[in-house]
């Protein structure tokens, strides 16, 4: 190969940009898209779009105590997120976040109870330990069918969920349940007991572990040979299979790790905003964690600015209602957009020629 | 209360719960059979559900309303199947954003319309064959005292079950999932079969979910459907796709959903949560005593890419 045709092989700088700026503006387009559709679903219905999102942005973006709500509820979806994207890396679909989180927030719940004695580090080891084990042991069932038989993990997980609203109703209304109280919950874990708050704002020490957790992650994910091993077998389980990998052991190890996590946001939500489990309580953040990890095109560093955008939604859910006659359901509605457009933007017609699979 | 009236009841009770979880599985069978994995039944239920519920209480006439519902499923299921394959999308992202969508929108519309508002549907509905198999104990009267709409639904199923099976069409869309270039190579087309399948999958969907405002409950609520659609796919895959196996997977479902009915009329003292996991667990069960050996259509959830795209 002559030294001429070697430069231009080179990529140049422009395509260098493009590389990297590519996938953030086909997000940028894909939100403005879904803005624009939902924005004629509120001329349909006789909203005003410029002035319901301008509402939302001086809500949630223009007031300290609204930008403070919104990364008080972009945490749990963070860490649900992680669990989307570990799982998503090896070519699994945890569609069974909502169960883990109930089963990890009523693990953490029972035991931040009985441990009121010893403190506020013991507690909330043992509580976020809890809540970890709960989501994996909860995911193990679903997982092992998979890795063992095959069993598709998608049904299985949904499954799954219901069975872990109806367990943690059992137990809260049964065994775990506060007797001194009306409404059936577990004993509360005292506030002073809780995550305390970074200063004087609203945000809790749960932004520390979501955090913390995303660096492990992205560490495992990107830098770390099990990481890559995870990304192989989601690229290609036949390729990995001849390549010796241990593609059930690894397979399991993501999905476990999925449940993990989720696990873990139902932990955190208890030590934080709830301090306790209450019945008929679901989140449901998991479709939103699967909004947001298509929203962060599944890259993990993209994972924290889309984190952020989707607790805004979380809090506008919140308080659109009142400030501007805009009910929650609308932004159920919003997300469910943004996946079905980031569902067709994944197609992308250069793929093909950068030898890139669509 | 006598044990047969009680055992009528939950049958019937059973019968009636599962049709619209057997128009949407079957739905969604012919879906995955043509090799469209549709995750987002349940939020084509919930907009059907809401148009039958909003016609039905303007027009008067459940049939029209069913009609509408069934036309509103119709709809999504051509833009889910012109999405999944023109669009090229990944079809578990699109249906899971169909499911958010759809039952964002339907909560949201159905404020829109009716505020706060709680409106009932008081239409009578013709029950064709009551009586006729009341010298059959149990089975019969539960069988044959059914709104005119289950026996439609029955036939639905039986109707599609010959298609799929024994005409031409439902070969070139069992083709479009087993083996599309096969298809393209005797001059079929892939997208079209596909779009047609999912738009047969919507129809049947939206019927399922207008049945649950409109036959079943008489009313409509955000969430109305609480994870039919879910349960739809669930139980496609439990009966191999097949819809005389789905039908009797459903009312194993219906009659495990009415377990908790029977035993606290029977005087047994079971926590009601308790007996509401039944019913998934035994899916998850079946699942792994039945559905280890189920081979599902080998492009299932593959973007059709057309030769040239083919790895």
């Amino acid at each position: 190969m002559s030294p001429v045709s070697l430069a231009r092989s080179r990529p140049g700088f422009g395509d260098a940009v493009f590389h990297r700026l590519g996938p953030a503006l086909e997000s940028l387009a894909a939100l403005a898209l879904a803005f624009l559709i939902s924005g004629v679903v509120m001329l349909a219905t006789g909203h005003d779009p410029v002035d319901a999102y301008g509402e939302l942005v001086r809500r949630t973006l223009l007031r300290p105590s609204g930008l403070q709500e919104v990364i008080v509820r972009a945490i749990p979806l963070l860490i649900a997120g992680l669990a989307v994207l570990v799982a998503a890396r090896a070519g699994l679909w945890n569609i069974g976040i909502d169960g883990q989180v109930l089963v990890g927030a009523m693990a953490a719940a029972v035991v931040g109870s009985w441990l009121d004695a010893g403190g506020r580090p013991v507690l909330w080891t043992f509580a976020i330990v809890a809540g970890v084990l709960a989501g994996a042991v909860w995911i193990a069932i679903p997982a092992l069918l998979r890795t063992r038989w095959g069993i598709n993990e998608i049904v299985t997980t949904i499954m799954f969920n219901y069975v872990a609203f109806s367990l943690t109703a059992w137990l809260v209304k049964g065994p775990f349940r506060d007797e001194t109280l009306v409404a059936p919950q577990t004993p509360a874990i005292p506030p002073e007991l809780r995550f305390g708050t970074l200063g004087d704002t609203r945000v809790h020490i749960g932004l520390v572990l979501a955090l913390v957790l995303w660096l492990a992650v992205t560490v495992w994910l990107q830098r770390s040979v099990s990481g890559f091993e995870l990304r192989a077998v989601g690229e290609s389980p036949r390729a990995a299979r001849h390549a010796m990998l241990p593609v059930a052991a690894i397979l399991l190890t993501a999905l476990l790790a999925s449940g993990a996590l989720a696990g873990m946001a139902g932990g955190n939500d208890v030590l934080s905003t709830k301090g306790t489990f209450q019945a008929e309580w679901n989140p449901e953040y998991g479709l939103s964690a699967f909004a947001l990890v298509f929203l962060a095109r599944r890259n993990v560093y993209a994972l924290v600015p889309a984190a952020l955008f989707l607790g805004a939604l979380a809090y506008g859910a919140d308080v659109m209602p009142r400030a501007a006659d805009l009910p929650a359901s609308f932004f159920t509605l919003f997300e469910g957009i943004l996946l079905m457009v980031f569902a067709v933007l994944h197609w992308r017609p250069w793929a093909r020629l950068k030898g890139e699979r669509s | 209360m006598n044990v047969e009236a009680v055992l009528t009841a939950l049958l019937a009770a059973a019968i009636l719960s599962s049709t619209a979880l057997l128009l949407a599985a079957v739905g969604e069978a012919i879906s995955e059979r043509a090799g469209l994995l549709n995750l987002g039944i349940e939020g084509v239920m919930l907009i059907s559900s809401l148009a039958a519920f909003w016609l039905t209480l303007e027009s008067g006439s459940t049939a029209l309303g069913l009609l509408g519902g069934g036309a509103a499923g119709l709809l999504c299921g051509i833009v889910f199947g012109l999405l999944a394959t023109i669009g090229r999308a990944d079809q578990v992202v699109l249906g899971l954003g169909t499911t958010l969508a759809g039952g964002g929108g339907s909560a949201f519309l159905f404020r829109e319309i009716y505020g706060s508002d709680q409106p009932l549907l008081a239409q009578g509905q013709g029950r064709p064959f009551q009586g006729l198999l009341d010298w059959l104990p149990v089975i019969g009267p539960a069988v044959a005292d059914q709104r005119w709409f289950i026996y439609v639904a029955w036939l639905l199923v039986f109707g599609a079950q010959f298609v799929v099976a024994r005409t031409t069409f439902g070969l070139r869309i069992r083709a479009a999932g087993e083996s599309p270039f096969g298809l393209e190579a005797v001059g079929g087309s892939v997208i079209r079969m596909r779009v047609a399948a999912a738009a047969i999958a919507g129809t049947l969907s939206g019927l399922g979910g207008a049945c649950v405002s409109v036959v079943e409950l008489g009313f409509f609520s955000p969430g109305i459907t609480a994870g039919a659609g879910f349960l739809a796919i669930a139980l496609a895959m439990l009966g191999r796709l097949s819809p005389v196996r789905i039908l009797f997977g459903t009312l194993a479902f219906g009659l495990l959903t009415g377990l908790d009915t029977g035993l606290q009329i029977a005087g047994v003292d079971v926590r009601p949560e308790f007996l509401a996991m039944l019913p998934y667990l035994g899916i998850v069960i079946a699942l792994v005593a039945f559905g280890r050996g189920t081979r599902l259509p080998r492009a299932l959830g593959k973007p059709y890419t057309g030769i040239a795209g083919s790895r």
